[in-house]
């Protein structure tokens, strides 16, 4: 087990080291944000001063070096065009991040589990189609258009529910389901097709032939065999989200990590950016290092293997 | 029924008195509180730093300017209440004496010279130097007195004085750029109070103000970045003000019948330009015949909404300078096509139209047909924004054959928009004549207003008559209100709160 962490552990620095020079340099081949923070009626001399005070006149390796040294100090540097320190603006908009990611979590997981372990059991009922097809259609439906016409009918026509922003659960509802839909749609397909695989084993049929009953034979051995394609695939939704939804975002003006890639990379803030990416690149690296401890603890053979 | 009768006169006068308290309550707070969708946060609240609409919409209520403009777009007084010009570099302003800054404070004359200190200041790096940088001297002249010396006679001082922001000397001296832009304190009539990061500014009223404040007790800056979204805002009632619509957004808004549509024409000027440094593009021809083959009139009534305004000057009637009875190219292809029939070097390489998705693409997009259709070859070559305009300012011979762009200098003059377009010297001007370069430098430094009028207006017919730059049309700007927001929207694409006012 130790070795098998810390051989993880190696492969994640390294990693992370590959995610922050890709950052800086494709960055740096995107173009000069130096145009986007002056006016159009800036004079070639005003450009230079603002390239000279963002520290990008420098030639490319000693900005390199200087932010691989920034970097050691754990110093991300500050934004161009809000001139706030990068870790103080993404602090500020990680809790949103978090927040929707966990309810869009919440509504992949508590509607798409049921609804796959569902057409898995009843594949050959009807009504099983029209679930089928209310998955497919809810994967389908892109979220800019799914987004705003939800804001229309319960934002503007019921006026239930605030139809942008944040601030409240009641801003947290629209935006967890128009996202949390997508996820729901592969929550849903792979624990279909996992149970589908469980259930042509021997020992289902064996529990059958002993007079398991459908709904202890679901509970006791189904759910928890079929957890591990699971488990796998919310390591990779999370990082998905937490990463930030950035239309989801975008429609619903939630202030969250996704709304600020956008906002940053089309202002080429590059400190912005690489803090974000350095982030996301931390999150899916942990998270895959913890699916692949869950996976031990539901899976006693790969702990058993681990060890060997 | 007696008895019915004798309750309703018994009950009514206290249902009405009751009524008339609650309807007089609802006028009173109903607008304690305004909501404002932008499509941003602001990037900054250092007024001397970032220069973007989302800033400047809040912070020009926190902070006074210089002078400013009043609805008719006229320069009127604000902190210098009179001004005079000395000699042609120098020009003395009287200042204000009763204006207090939010923490208590009174403004002097000092804050003013620092203010142009430090917006001038190299090292400061302001991204609006190349706006004040004709201002070589501040000084303390007089007890409430200023004055501005700049590099030469600089006739469009005043204009850029509209945004000359007064910040704090003993304030704004003592922070960097950064913890100022954490606290603003100004002297405007709103005062800063709360910024949460990525989702909201709140300004409340400043009961001390020297001027009108608004009847707003607070006000709320929101960041929407999706327009739909801001519309559906509006029409929930959740905001109060919402901007930068299009034209389909727009619509939307007038058929819901709630909340309304508030349009003007602003200083942006839509233009297309052709590199005439290049072959084919240096023959006078084919730019004639390309101003003869765009259908302007198409593109503003079929595709903006009908809301821009068709100019043939490289200015808009928001400018200084404007001059009617200027004629252009009129929508003529069959004429086009004959232009190009005889011209010398017949264009058969496609050209490259240069664009970027800041812009709107339908008109991008019809441009291209237009053109098709008089026989050129046209192709449109899309890049990220930083990318196009670093491709723009350029030398001739590196810069793309055709551009469709618009231009706003923000000042409302027109050394703002023709000098950096049409005179040689600038990055993005593809036209070299040294006559008109003479003129455009004659006219930078022309104090006299109507002469100064009378060289604009022949430079643009010298630039029209070469076919240089294509002016297309005056840009508008939708904004989505509510239908009791009573509010004129200025060319100059300001949110003084203190102009807009509420109507049960």
């Amino acid at each position: 087990m130790p070795v098998f962490l810390l051989q993880r552990f190696g492969q994640a620095l390294v990693a992370i080291f590959g995610v922050m020079t890709l950052v800086f340099f494709i960055q740096r081949l995107t173009g000069d944000p130096t145009y986007l923070l002056v006016p159009e009626t800036a004079t070639q001399a005003d450009i230079e001063a603002m390239r000279r005070s963002l520290g990008l006149d420098q030639p490319l390796l000693v900005q390199y070096a200087n932010y691989l040294w920034d970097m050691l100090r754990m110093d991300f540097g500050r934004s161009y065009v809000q001139n706030i320190a990068v870790v103080e603006i993404i602090a500020s908009r990680l809790p949103y991040t978090v927040q929707l990611a966990s309810g869009a979590l919440l509504v992949a997981f508590v509607i798409g589990l049921p609804l796959g372990l569902a057409m898995a059991i009843w594949r050959k009922h009807p009504l099983t189609n029209a679930l089928m097809g209310f998955v497919l259609g809810a994967q389908s439906m892109p979220t800019f258009w799914s987004g705003i016409l939800m804001i229309m009918i319960f934002g503007v026509w019921l006026g239930w529910l605030p139809p942008s922003g944040s601030g409240s659960f009641a801003h947290l509802i629209m935006p967890s389901i128009a996202l949390g839909l997508l996820s729901m749609a592969t929550y849903a397909r792979i624990a279909r097709s996992a149970v589908i695989d469980e259930l042509s084993k021997d020992y289902v049929r064996s529990a059958r032939a002993r007079g398991v009953g459908t709904g202890r034979l679901v509970t006791r051995h189904l759910i928890r065999n079929s957890l591990i394609p699971v488990i796998s695939i919310s390591a990779l939704e999370i990082s998905q989200l937490l990463a930030g939804a950035v239309i989801v975002e975008t429609v619903f003006a939630w202030p969250g990590l996704g709304q600020l890639t956008v906002q940053s990379v089309q202002s080429r803030d590059f400190v912005v950016v690489q803090g974000i990416v350095l982030l996301g690149a931390f999150v899916t690296i942990s998270v895959n290092l913890l699916a692949d401890i869950l996976y031990s603890v539901v899976d006693p053979r790969i702990r058993k293997g681990s060890r060997a | 029924m007696n008895t019915t009768t004798r309750a309703a006169r018994f009950a009514l006068p206290f249902l009405l008195s009751l009524g008339a308290a609650l309807s007089a309550h609802s006028t009173a707070s109903a607008k304690e509180l305004l909501t404002i969708d932008l499509v941003n946060e602001p990037s900054s609240l250092d007024p001397h730093q970032q220069w973007n609409p989302d800033s400047y919409y809040v912070y020009r209520n926190i902070f006074d300017n210089m002078v400013t403009r009043n609805d008719a777009g006229e320069i009127i007084p604000q902190i210098a209440t009179t001004w005079e010009r000395t000699s042609d570099t120098e020009t003395v302003f009287a200042i204000r004496d009763d204006v207090t800054f939010h923490d208590g404070t009174p403004l002097t004359p000092e804050d003013v010279v620092f203010s142009v200190e430090r917006i001038t200041d190299p090292d400061f790096a302001s991204p609006q130097l190349g706006q004040f940088n004709k201002i070589i001297k501040a000084e303390v002249t007089g007890e409430h007195q200023v004055t501005l010396t700049t590099d030469g006679a600089y006739p469009a001082l005043l204009a850029q004085l509209v945004k000359l922001s007064i910040v704090p000397k003993h304030v704004a001296e003592t922070m960097t750029s950064a913890e100022f832009n954490e606290a603003p304190i100004g002297s405007g009539p709103y005062v800063f109070a709360d910024w949460q990061r990525g989702v909201s500014v709140k300004v409340t009223k400043n009961p001390a103000y020297w001027g009108d404040t608004g009847p707003f007790d607070s006000v709320v800056f929101r960041g929407v970045p999706d327009a739909a979204t801001r519309v559906a805002n509006l029409q929930a009632g959740t905001s109060d003000l919402v901007v930068t619509l299009n034209t389909d957004l727009a619509q939307q808004v007038e058929n819901s019948g709630r909340g309304k549509v508030l349009t003007v024409n602003t200083e942006r000027v839509a233009y297309f330009a052709m590199n005439g440094a290049l072959s084919p593009l240096d023959q006078p021809d084919l730019r004639k015949a390309i101003g003869h083959a765009i259908d302007r009139e198409a593109i503003v009534d079929g595709l903006l909404g009908g809301y821009p305004q068709i100019v043939d000057q490289l200015l808009s009637p928001a400018h200084f300078g404007w001059t009617d009875g200027i004629e252009g190219y009129s929508y003529e292809p069959e004429k086009a096509r004959e232009l190009i029939a005889g011209l010398d070097t017949t264009p058969d390489m496609e050209l490259g139209l240069a664009t970027s998705p800041v812009f709107d693409q339908r008109v991008v997009q019809a441009i291209q047909q237009m053109l098709t259709d008089v026989g050129l070859r046209v192709g449109i070559q899309t890049s990220d924004m930083a990318t196009w305009l670093k491709d723009q300012q350029t030398s001739p011979d590196q810069a793309p054959m055709l551009t469709f762009s618009r231009w706003s200098c923000a000042c409302q003059d027109p050394d703002g928009i023709m000098y950096p377009l049409l005179h040689s010297s600038s990055n993005w001007s593809r036209a070299s004549d040294p006559e008109m370069d003479a003129l455009l430098d004659e006219a930078r430094s022309e104090l006299d207003e109507a002469n100064r009028a009378a060289l604009y207006a022949r430079i643009n017919r010298m630039a029209l008559e070469n076919a240089y730059i294509l002016p297309l049309y005056q840009a508008a700007i939708i904004y989505g209100a509510a239908d009791e927001l009573v509010w004129q929207p200025t060319s100059n694409e300001s949110l003084f709160l203190n102009r807009m006012s509420w109507s049960e």
